[in-house]
């Protein structure tokens, strides 16, 4: 098997929508009959299934077939409305999509971490299945080792792309080390608890939650760990805070100037670091006059997320250059492999041939020979099998970079009458074999 | 190798290494952080063996140069233990173009000329700590300077490249107010010991250098109290910690250059 008998059938968030996608997204056990079902038909088998994409990626000699079944089983579950969504990748592009998503690039929030993570589980899942082989298992250990090189090389996961995530990496700029800091949320909203993650990710302990009415407080302190606090008392813990997040409804500011003023005092220089997700502001315009507090607003967190953003658009065009560079190192590797089995029995039939003839020359030239001459001969046959072969063996090994490898290999196979690359010698005895064609 | 080319070559190496610094600022490849290091640590062993040679000599005499040169050794030596301890390879963008802008002319001034000449333990104590305090505050200030472009950064609601790449302005407002309050221990030592030297000058002949440095201390000790008791902080504190800085360089050209006071 090579690259050229790899395939990805799938949807995702960027063809299809939701109601197409929860059809098809599996669950575990279904998951694994589908692979289970598909393995027994001969196919090396990867169901890759998250909440913005399901991708079956395949192996298999008979990629025809091979695409087929994967069509039916996944309409099977999506239903022929599925038919116009589902997108297909073969050969090289296949490898090429299988390291895009693995690197974040196809995901929703380019950059975003957990892929990798999930198509690490899919691996897993389906190499306890059993579906997998040694081709698609190759293909993602490659995909796998692009991405780290992506994430390390590019800048494509260091930015936030919430408002919430922007809004925590604002106060880290401003505070440093939110660990240890005391943290007050006004309001408790949807968006005060995706900034309470956020800050919780952030390694914050304490976080203190008020809001007016007690009860929403209440249950966001139960679904994200927080304490409650008295909005009444909220000049006493604003003076204790080091970090403040507004995400109240309220019509008027609560935070005037006056009222962050009269706390200054017992902070004693202790920075505040204000933010404001509200619309309208929580936080009266005028409170960034004071000394060592520092207020943002929803625009000004806005425009950290896009900025972030085009940031991140110009990381993945990097990104992909990274990818260009890995994709062809594995085409390339893979060919090579392909060869190896040609090369090794090219030169396993010419030695026995040297060796065969060698031994009826001294058979000729009788015991008349000392050890000196007798070698004199075996080094001779040996010499012209390397001779003969060296340029064979080089424009073979040079071939693994372009699309005429194949035919190169087929040719050789041909005129030499050697055995078809499926009786071939396997693979995995690589290091072995690449040994041998190191040594020529 | 001639004692002062062993100074040029480290002043020339440091401007390489301010280079690497400034480049990581643009790109922050953890590359060129290491440059830096490497270029900074090989500039300090270049420019220590300088100092070791001056101080092995006879009769020691500490030109101009030669004293600005040991305060940026005690520089460099800090900066690099403070960037390695805090990981913060952004502390270079800014330490070290100030050490190479003040050391290259620096090593081309080195030649000894008149100058104190150290002898008794005490003197050499006292030299030791004017050192050791003028280093301190050179650090402090480069943070202070770093702070400040923070700030304004965090005010204008700008998140631009400095906002980027600078560390917190948490971290920049500690670190240059632990430098000054060590540079103002130091200097407190240092003026003690200068005391003890001037104890049989009259007050009509102090020499500039004296009163630049009590009046630096003076400063600092003022603002001292006024953090402890009222939390001054922030900008007004770091553009003082600038300008004792800046006062202090002057009086320790000032101590090669005595100035009398008074009729």
């Amino acid at each position: 098997m090579s690259v050229s008998d790899l395939m990805v059938l799938g949807l995702s968030h960027q063809s299809a929508p939701v109601e197409i996608r929860e059809r098809v997204a599996l669950e575990e056990d279904v998951l694994r009959a589908s692979m289970r079902n598909l393995h027994e038909q001969g196919l090396e088998v990867m169901w890759l299934s998250t909440c913005n994409r399901v991708e079956v990626y395949v192996a298999s000699e008979d990629v025809e077939r091979a695409e087929a079944l994967v069509r039916a089983q996944l309409l099977r579950f999506g239903g022929p409305g599925a038919e116009p969504h589902l997108y297909l990748h073969r050969a090289e592009a296949a490898l090429v999509h299988l390291f895009r998503v693995a690197s974040s690039l196809e995901s929703m929030v380019v950059g975003e971490p957990q892929i990798l993570g999930q198509v690490k589980e899919a691996l897993e899942l389906a190499k306890d299945v059993g579906a997998v082989g040694s081709e698609l298992v190759r293909a993602c250990s490659a995909a796998f080792g692009a991405a780290k090189r992506v994430r390390s090389e590019t800048g494509i996961g260091r930015a936030a792309v919430s408002m919430a995530s922007a809004a925590v990496a604002l106060a880290g700029k401003i505070l440093g080390e939110l660990k240890g800091r005391n943290v007050l949320l006004v309001g408790a909203g949807e968006m005060a608890e995706h900034a309470a993650r956020h800050l919780r990710q952030a390694g914050v302990q304490t976080l203190w939650i008020t809001n007016r009415t007690r009860a929403r407080a209440e249950a966001l302190a139960q679904a994200v760990g927080g304490e409650v606090k008295s909005f009444d008392a909220l000049d006493a813990h604003l003076a204790q805070a080091d970090v403040v997040v507004c995400t109240t409804a309220s019509s008027r500011p609560i935070f005037t100037k006056e009222r962050v003023a009269a706390t200054l005092r017992q902070r004693r220089g202790r920075m505040l670091f204000m933010v404001d997700l509200a619309v309208p502001r929580d936080i009266a315009p005028d409170v960034s006059e004071l000394d060592g507090v520092y207020t943002y607003d929803v625009d000004d967190v806005q425009r950290v997320v896009s900025e972030n953003a085009a940031a991140r658009a110009q990381e993945a065009e990097r990104a992909q250059h990274i990818l260009s560079e890995e994709v062809l190192r594995y085409a390339r590797d893979r060919a090579l492999r392909e060869s190896m089995p040609t090369l090794v029995q090219l030169r396993r039939r010419a030695e026995a041939v040297a060796r065969a003839e060698a031994q009826r020359t001294l058979a000729n030239l009788g015991p008349g020979l000392n050890e000196r001459q007798r070698r004199s001969v075996e080094a001779m046959a040996v010499a012209i099998v390397n001779k003969l072969l060296h340029e064979p063996t080089v424009r073979l090994r040079a071939a693994a970079d372009n699309e005429t490898h194949h035919h190169l290999v087929d040719a050789a196979s041909e005129l030499f009458g050697l055995e078809t690359p499926a009786s071939a010698p396997e693979v995995d005895e690589v290091p072995e074999l690449r040994r041998r064609v190191a040594e020529h | 190798m001639t004692t002062d080319s062993l100074l040029t070559i480290a002043s020339h190496v440091y401007a390489v290494a301010a280079i690497a610094y400034l480049a990581m600022l643009f790109r922050p490849l953890a590359a060129w952080a290491w440059v830096g290091r490497g270029l900074v640590a090989g500039g300090l062993v270049l420019h220590g063996l300088y100092l070791l040679r001056i101080l092995s000599q006879d009769a020691p005499v500490l030109s101009r140069g030669e004293g600005l040169a040991a305060a940026g050794f005690v520089t460099l030596l800090l900066f690099l233990g403070l960037e390695l301890f805090y990981r913060r390879p952004v502390l270079g963008a800014f330490v070290t173009p100030l050490a190479a802008g003040v050391l290259l002319p620096a090593a081309a001034i080195g030649q000894p000329v008149e100058g104190s000449s150290l002898h008794g333990p005490l003197l050499s104590i006292h030299i030791g700590l004017a050192v050791l305090g003028l280093a301190a505050f050179a650090v402090a200030a480069a943070v202070a300077g770093m702070y400040l472009l923070m700030e304004r950064e965090a005010r204008r609601k700008r998140f631009g490249l400095i906002f980027e790449r600078l560390p917190s302005l948490q971290f920049l407002d500690d670190l240059h107010r632990r430098l000054g309050l060590v540079g103002f221990v130091v200097l407190s030592l240092t003026l003690l010991s200068g005391a003890y030297f001037a104890r049989a000058t009259p007050l009509e002949s102090w020499s500039f250098k004296a009163i630049a440095t009590v009046l630096v201390w003076l400063v600092f000790g003022v603002l001292l109290q006024a953090r402890l008791l009222g939390g001054w902080k922030g900008r007004r504190l770091a553009v003082v910690t600038m300008a004792g800085f800046g006062i202090l360089l002057v009086s320790f050209f000032g101590s090669y250059v005595p100035v009398a006071v008074g009729p």
